[in-house]
């Protein structure tokens, strides 16, 4: 089998268009086969081409006949509502691949931002971060300081609330960077955030910009002490000389 | 850990598939699947398709180029192809520009997925490496209250400084309104 990247545009070359024509016409029947026997379902498969004078079809013309009748026998309205052309079918794949696109960038930003917080509490100063960079940080910051107390509360008041779920992680603070948040961040059994996602990330730069030094760490640098000495190597930490 | 998200490809013997929602799902992926080769076929080699699946619910899921009524009739009725009129070459023409143009919109997009897709493993494995080296980057929950605490005064003043180099951007673009 091939594995050249194929071009999707008309092949040109007559031989090679033939060549791919026959191999692809088989592995086409060959999947409308598999389709039928995998999930005990009808369908049928008519091509014209230009290489034949009779259409190829699948499974036999009394099975064609007999799927394109049960289909007629729809009402209009049944029949067009699944159905595609070219057109119509690649439309469909590209607003599903924008849709993917954007979620997966999404995520990536998130990944991102997570990193440069990991570093931030390593010790390392926020350079070159603009206005959105920031923005996104301290949004982030704020849904792992809401977890971290959930988590808190949950062991100070004992071990009786077995409730919770135990799958959040630091790093997969569930919602999005740059577009407002989704609302469900479902952790104290089934409380779903009604706040609205703009909001509540104004809410949190509202806090931001007034918020006081409660923690009573001196310092106005950008080393973030941790004041005992049980984990050492928090700051001089090899990985940020 | 990261977990793998999904099987990958199986091989599986082609037989009816006993457990009832695989049977859906595969349904669903293969008649994607179906169609996308179908539709392939028909840009590559510029032939004539007509597919028509009935899911296991019955609802039918139909594909055609150039379309699926006009294919249906002429095998049903036996008809020639249609004679090529000027207008009907106009029409073609039309359809297969803007088919052209889709698919290479598509083939555009698959391809900045890849990459993205890409970027993504690339920040899960410095995710990976970093975890190693800083007790911090762990989830939440593996962590114990006494590292909790702590995390949570980190950050605490991160936070703080975040807010004052916004402050800091805002009152330099005040000042400076073509800064931003």
């Amino acid at each position: 089998m091939t594995r050249k990247k194929v071009k999707l545009q008309y092949i040109s070359n007559d031989s090679a268009r033939k060549a791919t024509f026959k191999k692809r016409k088989k592995g086409l029947m060959k999947k409308v086969s598999e389709l039928t026997t995998l999930c005990g379902i009808d369908a049928c498969a008519i091509v014209y081409s230009p290489y034949d004078s009779q259409p190829e079809i699948w499974p036999s013309p009394g099975g064609v006949q007999r799927v394109l009748s049960r289909f007629k026998k729809l009402p209009e309205m049944e029949q067009s509502k699944k159905m595609v052309n070219q057109e119509s079918f690649l439309r469909q794949r590209i607003a599903k691949a924008n849709e993917q696109l954007k979620k997966m960038s999404k995520d990536n930003r998130e990944k991102e931002m997570t990193e440069v917080m990991f570093q931030g509490l390593a010790g390392k100063p926020l350079l070159n971060l603009n206005l959105m960079d920031l923005n996104d940080l301290g949004w982030l910051i704020e849904q792992n300081l809401k977890d971290i107390n959930k988590r808190v509360d949950l062991l100070t008041k004992g071990p009786h609330n077995s409730q919770v779920p135990l799958s959040s992680t630091m790093a997969g603070a569930s919602g999005t960077m740059v577009a407002p948040p989704d609302a469900a961040l479902d952790r104290t059994g089934g409380m779903e955030m009604n706040m609205d996602a703009m909001q509540r990330q104004q809410q949190w730069f509202t806090d931001m910009m007034h918020s006081h030094d409660h923690v009573g760490f001196g310092g106005d640098d950008m080393m973030f002490p941790f004041a005992d000495g049980n984990h050492n190597n928090l700051w001089s930490n090899p990985f940020f000389p | 850990m990261v977990k793998k998200s999904s099987l990958g490809r199986q091989k599986i013997p082609i037989e009816k598939i006993p457990k009832k929602n695989h049977l859906q799902v595969t349904f669903s992926k293969r008649r994607a699947g179906l169609f996308k080769k179908a539709s392939e076929l028909c840009t590559l080699c510029g032939v004539e398709i007509g597919i028509v699946v009935f899911s296991p619910a019955s609802k039918p899921f139909s594909f055609g180029h150039p379309e699926v009524e006009s294919l249906f009739d002429r095998f049903l009725t036996r008809n020639p192809p249609p004679k090529n009129s000027s207008s009907h070459q106009l029409i073609e023409a039309h359809r297969n520009a803007s088919v052209h143009e889709l698919n290479l919109y598509l083939t555009q997009l698959v391809n900045q997925l890849e990459a993205e897709k890409k970027h993504g493993d690339e920040l899960d494995q410095i995710k990976k490496d970093t975890r190693r080296q800083c007790w911090w980057t762990a989830p939440i929950d593996e962590l114990g209250l006494h590292e909790l605490e702590q995390l949570r005064a980190a950050l605490l003043i991160l936070k703080k400084n975040v807010g004052r180099q916004i402050s800091e951007i805002l009152i330099e673009s005040s000042t400076n309104p073509s800064q931003i």
